[in-house]
């Protein structure tokens, strides 16, 4: 299945870097021209979003399930791939959800900056897949200066994980507060 | 109010990833020794090598930092009347200090196809001694040929062929078969330098892997020193010859005190028969290792000038006959021929797996190689070629039968016989041994830590949109 997963991959890069670009002329743009890319943007983010899951399904039959959780590199494009799509998947929802209104006032430069961060874990998970056909990127080398040796499993401690789970169920509730804020 | 909980959810979700990047890759990886784990400081180091031959000999020589020399190892220290041994190998460091620097070598002449693809890991078999799930001492004394004829206490450097199944360490194929594997040339050379057992008396030892470990026919460089009948040393040193002390001092020992100069060893020229009633006090100290001149084919390398450490360095020069007359032991060296050489050092008073590694390289004589021997003429090299530098890493517990198992992704390139150079560095195998010690802890944390993502992303994902307005709400 190796070969599909690299023909399926270009699908998400090539949409959601597409989009991230959309989002970035949006933010910094109200000019008739934005609007119209704005508008391309939902189903821009959909077929994104929608082929990365497909990829990800082909990418999970490349290698048995023992050895992609066994290879370091293995594990960490699984958890990019996982953390990039539900991600997108975010930023999808938020802009299908809220309308332009995510275009009003400061909101604007939080999409631009979310969708750099989208950005940026789309381009780990694709070296880190290039690592494992043996052809990849510099990106590795910029992640080991910030400290992440990427032939070494991403994993946190067990504080961290609870740290985690407390700032997932304190946003959330944040979340439906605001949503009460507004009715 | 709406905007400040979007800038706080903004605050929550960075910080959180921020504390994730500055945690990753903590609280699983951590010594046992009770499991055999041990992660060593550095994982990787340099080795530089050179090579040169005159027609007659064969010359290696090896250069490598270390900290400093551990020159001592294996000592009987006389305890409330009695002596106890200190310096056996453990997992990990030995506590003393007391474990000796060494630099081997292995080579083959294309006899084992494998070891030029995949070096040394082709030789770490199942359950090999002092990895976490090793086969103990009794059930291999048990095992009929390995233990019974063989006398093997512990799984060691083994061939594959020589098994009916890699993952079985005991399924040794039948006698009359290993005895045509090894007249088909299927060993490995070991070129072995120790910096106790071997180098004070300007030695090495010479030894092969093949269904076991063994030293090559004839008499090695050392032998034990102990009588277990007596419960005590066969030899101690000779006082005429040391000042009058007929066993080293255990504090000498522990700081370190002894050097290249002095007297740390036992050997055939400056000891006598031990005597019990010579009035030993508490912290005399007598090596359990005896040097004596090795002899036959297990005598063909031995060290040319001197093998110091100096500067943080040693530097050590090897010479063994091209051609030693002993082709069931040795590799026989030709000109105009490519072999297959991989080396290893321990250092830092470790032993046993705690060694740093190689990749495979190739030597040529007259040929191209990665390392190119130097022919000269004359006795011995003057060393004008630039050294080969290589790297050496921690292998950790990765084995032939997990390396060939489905739990290696790159188990089909190995059947496909795709070397292991063109798919992985030095420094990345490094990284995969240490993983492999703690594989399922790694993995149960990995699962978890991407799970922990998605939800936090989820979560996020709930504050934005009950935050941030609706068009037309």
């Amino acid at each position: 299945m190796a070969p599909y997963h690299a023909v399926l991959v270009h699908f998400p890069e090539a949409l959601l870097m597409t989009a991230t670009l959309a989002i970035f002329i949006r933010a910094v743009s109200d000019a008739p021209l934005a609007r119209t890319i704005d508008r391309a943007l939902v189903p821009l983010l959909a077929i994104g979003v929608l082929s990365g899951v497909a990829a990800y399904a082909v990418g999970l039959m490349v290698w048995p399930w023992e050895a992609i959780s066994a290879t370091p590199l293995g594990r960490n494009h699984m958890l990019l791939a996982s953390w990039t799509i539900s991600y997108w998947a975010l930023l999808l929802a938020t802009r299908w959800i809220a309308g332009e209104a995510i275009w009003e006032g400061a909101t604007r430069w939080v999409m631009a900056g979310l969708a750099f961060l989208g950005s940026g874990l789309l381009g780990i998970t694709g070296t880190l897949g290039g690592h494992l056909v043996g052809n990849y990127t510099e990106l590795s080398e910029v992640l080991r200066l910030f400290g992440w040796e990427v032939f070494t499993t991403y994993y946190v401690p067990d504080v961290t994980l609870l740290a985690i789970v407390v700032a997932a169920i304190v946003l959330a509730a944040i979340g439906f507060w605001g949503r009460r804020l507004a009715a | 109010m709406k905007r400040n909980l979007l800038y706080l959810s903004i605050v929550i979700f960075l910080a959180v990833l921020a504390m994730s990047w500055v945690t990753h890759g903590t609280g699983v990886i951590r010594n046992d020794i009770s499991r055999n784990i041990y992660i060593p400081n550095e994982l990787t180091m340099p080795l530089q090598v050179k090579a040169a031959y005159n027609g007659r000999d064969m010359f290696f020589r090896y250069r490598w930092p270390a900290r400093q020399p551990s020159i001592y190892h294996d000592m009987m220290k006389f305890e409330g009347g009695k002596w106890v041994r200190y310096g056996a190998s453990v997992a990990g460091p030995q506590p003393q200090g007391i474990y000796e620097d060494r630099v081997t070598m292995l080579v083959d002449d294309g006899s084992v196809p494998e070891f030029a693809r995949y070096g040394g890991y082709i030789a770490v078999g199942d359950r090999m001694r002092f990895f976490t799930n090793e086969a103990k001492a009794p059930e291999v004394r048990a095992h009929p040929y390995l233990g019974v004829k063989k006398k093997q206490v512990e799984v060691g450097k083994h061939l594959p062929a020589t098994r009916r199944n890699i993952n079985d360490w005991a399924s040794v194929i039948p006698e009359d078969e290993l005895a045509a594997l090894r007249k088909g040339g299927y060993f490995l050379d070991l070129w072995h330098w120790r910096a106790h057992r071997s180098n004070p008396i300007d030695a090495s030892d010479d030894q092969n892997v093949f269904d076991a470990r063994y030293g090559d026919a004839g008499r090695g460089p050392f032998m034990d020193n102990w009588d277990p009948e007596k419960q005590t040393p066969r030899f101690m040193l000779d006082p005429q010859k040391n000042g009058g002390q007929a066993g080293l001092k255990w504090d000498d020992l522990i700081q370190r005190k002894l050097g290249f100069g002095d007297v740390y060893f036992i050997s055939e020229s400056n000891s006598v028969p031990f005597d019990a009633a010579r009035g030993w006090k508490d912290g005399d100290t007598i090596p359990r290792r005896f040097l004596r001149a090795p002899d036959g084919s297990h005598g063909d390398i031995n060290v040319v000038g001197k093998a110091r450490w100096k500067d943080g360095f040693w530097d050590v020069i090897l010479r063994r006959a091209m051609d030693t007359g002993n082709p069931a032991d040795d590799k026989i060296l030709v000109d105009k021929r490519v072999y297959n050489v991989g080396f290893s050092v321990h250092r830092d008073a470790l032993g046993s797996r705690w060694h740093y590694v190689s990749l495979p390289f190739t030597l040529g004589l007259n040929r191209d190689a990665d390392i190119a021997a130097a022919r000269f003429d004359g006795n011995e090299p003057k060393w004008e070629q630039p050294w080969k530098e290589v790297t050496l890493f921690y292998p950790g517990q990765v084995s032939w039968p997990l390396l060939n198992s489905r739990k290696h992704a790159g188990a089909e390139n190995i059947k496909q016989g795709v070397p292991v150079k063109y798919r992985h560095s030095e420094v990345q195998l490094a990284h995969y041994g240490v993983e492999v010690e703690f594989a399922e802890a790694v993995r149960r944390q990995w699962l978890l830590t991407l799970g922990g993502g998605v939800l936090l992303i989820l979560g996020f994902g709930i504050a934005l949109n009950g935050l941030l307005g609706r068009k037309g709400a």
